[in-house]
């Protein structure tokens, strides 16, 4: 069984590189690894001025969300089984809830706010690093089109994509947390007190160079916050995919084995590394910032 | 080498471009690496000094890792979107 799921695993992860040879192979198309990160418009809703429309990313979102919903469903709520032991599930879910409670939350928030804000950080988490994975796993939810042979039947080609990988995602989730810290930096201590917190000990005259960078400083946490987290993803999938189509643009298929080879590569460092490590730091970081926010003083 | 670079750079301007983020992104790295190199080597001293500690550890490590690996990305983002503009 274990050898059986590891060997459909293998044949699905090797289908997209078909899937991409038979898109590329009519030679007319040049290799560009960037058109994987068009998002296309699939579903349009536009509300005036508002597009909503849903699109490839938001496909993954979607996904994303039902997906973190039924793990945490599944992990943490259903009991099966008899009932004082618990099974290997719980096990998994006490794992995720104590790297949640211990390295994320206690990192960051203050004792007192730990019951306020775990659940945001914890979810953050969670949610991160169900969208970074399935970011990783070939599905059919791409922009390109191949007919089956034989057939008149159109289907979508398998390909990689992460939603965090487009920088509106990461922007949006940045956002909550730069409100959250904002809002509850003025709740604990009210707002003169929280404002003037932002400015360091030091001299007035200092002021007029100090508070220019102080609130610049609020605004790049929001920067470096976003663009970490897209610009890993990004970078993690084209370098796969740019390794992957370089046996495309030289057109040595000699050279497949030495490219797909780096290619599985740093996939597997991706999957293994970087998604955890993304969701993790994303997490820390908002319980670091709205803890500075309660508790300036630290 | 770098005379030939600047030839190519100078005759062809997607070359230039591709040699000035190809360049930009290799010296940018640069500093990560001595930065990451950085932290796990202190992160293996202080583990062979007090294993007991390497839990707590744990976490600022990879908080450290993933600070200083994100400055190489700041430079690719720049790199792109000077490449894509100009």
């Amino acid at each position: 069984m274990k050898r059986l799921s590891a060997l459909a695993l293998t044949i699905w992860l090797a289908l997209p590189s078909v899937a991409l040879a038979s898109t590329t192979e009519g030679g007319e198309e040049e290799f560009n690894p960037e058109h994987d990160f068009e998002v296309g418009e699939w579903v349009p809703i536009k509300l005036g001025w508002l597009d909503l429309s849903i699109n490839k990313a938001v496909a993954y979102l979607i996904l994303g969300s039902l997906l973190t919903m039924a793990i945490g469903i599944l992990l943490m709520r259903i009991k099966v089984g008899s009932k004082n032991e618990p099974g290997r599930r719980q096990a998994v879910g006490e794992i995720v809830y104590e790297v949640a409670q211990t390295q994320v939350a206690e990192q960051g928030l203050p004792h007192k706010a730990i019951g306020r804000w775990f659940p945001y950080v914890a979810t953050l988490m969670l949610f991160i690093w169900v969208v970074n994975m399935i970011g990783f796993i070939p599905l059919p939810l791409s922009n390109e089109r191949f007919t089956v042979p034989g057939t008149d039947l159109e289907l979508p080609t398998l390909a990689v994509y992460a939603a965090t990988s487009s920088i509106s995602v990461t922007l949006a989730l940045a956002l909550m947390t730069f409100l959250f810290t904002h809002i509850e930096g003025i709740r604990a201590n009210g707002p003169i007190k929280y404002f003037k917190s932002w400015i360091p000990d030091v001299p007035k005259a200092m002021y007029p160079l100090i508070v220019p960078l102080e609130v610049l400083g609020q605004f790049m946490r929001l920067i470096s916050l976003s663009v970490r987290l897209y610009a890993n993803m990004l970078a993690g999938h084209m370098l796969i995919l740019t390794f992957i189509g370089l046996v495309f643009v030289t057109g040595h298929l000699i050279l497949a084995p030495l490219t797909v080879g780096a290619a599985a590569a740093f996939y597997i460092f991706e999957v293994v590394i970087v998604v955890s490590i993304q969701a993790y730091i994303f997490a820390a970081l908002s319980a670091i910032y709205i803890g500075s926010a309660i508790e300036p003083e630290h | 080498m770098l005379n030939l670079l600047a030839q190519e750079a100078a005759s062809n301007v997607d070359a230039g471009k591709a040699i000035a983020l190809a360049l930009g992104i290799g010296l940018g790295s640069l500093g990560a690496g001595i930065g990451i190199g950085n932290i796990f080597g202190s992160m293996i001293q202080a583990v062979a000094r007090q294993p007991e500690l390497r839990g707590e550890l744990t976490g600022i490590q990879w908080l450290g890792f993933a600070l200083t690996e994100a400055v190489v990305f700041y430079g690719l983002i720049g790199g792109l979107l000077a490449f894509v503009l100009v």
